[in-house]
């Protein structure tokens, strides 16, 4: 199986996730897919949910907060800023205050707890993972390519969002309960017409925002998830740990890429040192043993390249080697 | 005609009859819906803006967006919290 293949055999998986411990290639190969998918005349976006994100980097271009930017014609690239997007959220919590009360100013114990509420660690990643609901929701794009977090960034994402999901499940639940008490007050009462209740409203919407999230990380018909591993021995024991875990949270996992194989033409040069030579050998060993415990799941081998992939033209090299069609 | 307006007058103390003895028979039902109600809205609050009283219970970004809605609420709040001797109490 390559991993043309399975992009030509399931057009339906749009959206595509690149996981892996952090400097394995993860934005590189998801630069590369986009540039593939592109060049085929899909439209991709290509967007980071990496607060150190490396799309800029990688590109060369700086992108950071400036919404989908046009790389190449059909390839779009996005790094979605936290800082402000936190910031113009606070913003805008406090204009509604202001408005639904007639205020001129925030009351001093409301501002200092949005203040406090930003600086929480967890703000950032929830930030970015409610704004990949704006991105996906409003649609526009054939692929969708997640530039993922290292491993355990992922799995907290993952488990933020089962955790957050449940929380909001209990809020709205009691939020209900305290709706029947208010109609059947209402009703006692006689009173007609009863306001709606905004702040179920919200929670649902709310709910609504962490389950489309969520759920597209854990669609096993829409998404498709590459593991990123190199031959070496931790990092092929922390991938199947790591692949354990996240069966465990359902996400659908559909290969794995191995990065940075030594390539074989090294070996025919007569003055090979031996510390290459010895590199290499050990490499044979890991891959023959990712085979064996990946088999037919391993897509694609990319050999190490010369120099950093950075720029358009090397993206083009590395995508001709990661989708070469091997026969198929 | 005089006959209809009799059955009027009748009807008129008949049915304020009625929501009186209705009024009489559901007021203790009422407040008690109307206090469960405010006793739920306090934990509510403590739930989603718990951080105020320094309990965090949900991710502040999701509980910024719920914040306008019960700023009015925040002070009688934060008092009765204070005051309570156990969470439970607010239930009973």
């Amino acid at each position: 199986m390559s991993l043309a293949r399975i992009f030509r055999e399931h057009t339906q998986r749009r959206y595509i996730m690149f996981g892996g411990k952090g400097g394995l290639g993860k934005t590189t190969f998801s630069a590369a897919t986009a540039y593939w998918l592109a060049s085929q005349g899909k439209r991709v976006l290509v967007f980071s949910v990496d607060p150190q994100a490396s799309l800029s980097d990688i590109f060369q271009r700086d992108i950071y907060g400036q919404g989908a930017v046009e790389i190449i014609p059909n390839l779009f690239a996005q790094e979605i800023d936290a800082d402000s997007h936190i910031k113009a959220y606070q913003d805008q919590i406090r204009a509604k205050i202001l408005d639904m009360y007639g205020l001129d100013e925030i009351p001093e114990e409301i501002e200092s707890y949005i203040q406090a509420a930003a600086a929480e660690p967890a703000m950032e990643e929830s930030a970015i993972f409610d704004q990949v609901v704006d991105i996906v929701v409003a649609g526009g794009y054939d692929y969708y390519i997640y530039d993922l977090v290292p491993l355990g960034h992922a799995l907290y994402y993952l488990s933020m969002a089962s955790v957050y999901d449940q929380w909001i499940s209990k809020i709205t639940a009691l939020r209900e309960q305290m709706r029947e008490y208010e109609q059947m007050a209402a009703r006692f009462q006689r009173k007609k017409e009863l306001q709606e209740d905004m702040i179920l409203a919200e929670l649902q919407d709310i709910k609504y925002r962490i389950q489309t999230s969520s759920g597209i990380l854990t669609d096993r018909e829409k998404t498709a998830f590459f593991f990123v591993v190199v031959p070496e021995e931790m990092i092929l024991i922390d991938t199947q740990k790591a692949a354990e875990l996240f069966r465990k949270f359902d996400v659908p996992l559909s290969g794995y890429i191995v990065n940075r194989v030594l390539p074989e033409h090294l070996l025919k040069s007569p003055n090979l040192p031996e510390y290459l030579r010895n590199r290499y050998s050990m490499q044979q060993t890991y891959l023959d043993k990712i085979d064996s415990i990946f088999g037919g799941e391993v897509l694609a081998r990319v050999n190490e390249m010369e120099r950093d992939v950075t720029g358009l033209p090397m993206i083009e090299r590395l995508a001709d080697i990661m989708f070469a069609d091997g026969g198929t | 005609m005089e006959e209809e307006k009799r059955t009027n007058w009748l009807g008129r103390i008949g049915r304020s009859l009625a929501d009186y003895i209705y009024g009489m028979a559901t007021h203790e039902s009422t407040r008690f819906a109307l206090k469960t109600r405010g006793s739920m809205e306090h934990l509510f609050i403590l739930i989603t803006m718990g951080d105020l009283l320094g309990v965090p219970i949900l991710p502040p970004y999701y509980s910024l967006r719920l914040l306008p809605y019960v700023v009015p609420q925040i002070a009688t709040w934060k008092r009765r919290m204070l005051r309570e001797k156990d969470l439970t109490d607010a239930l009973a």
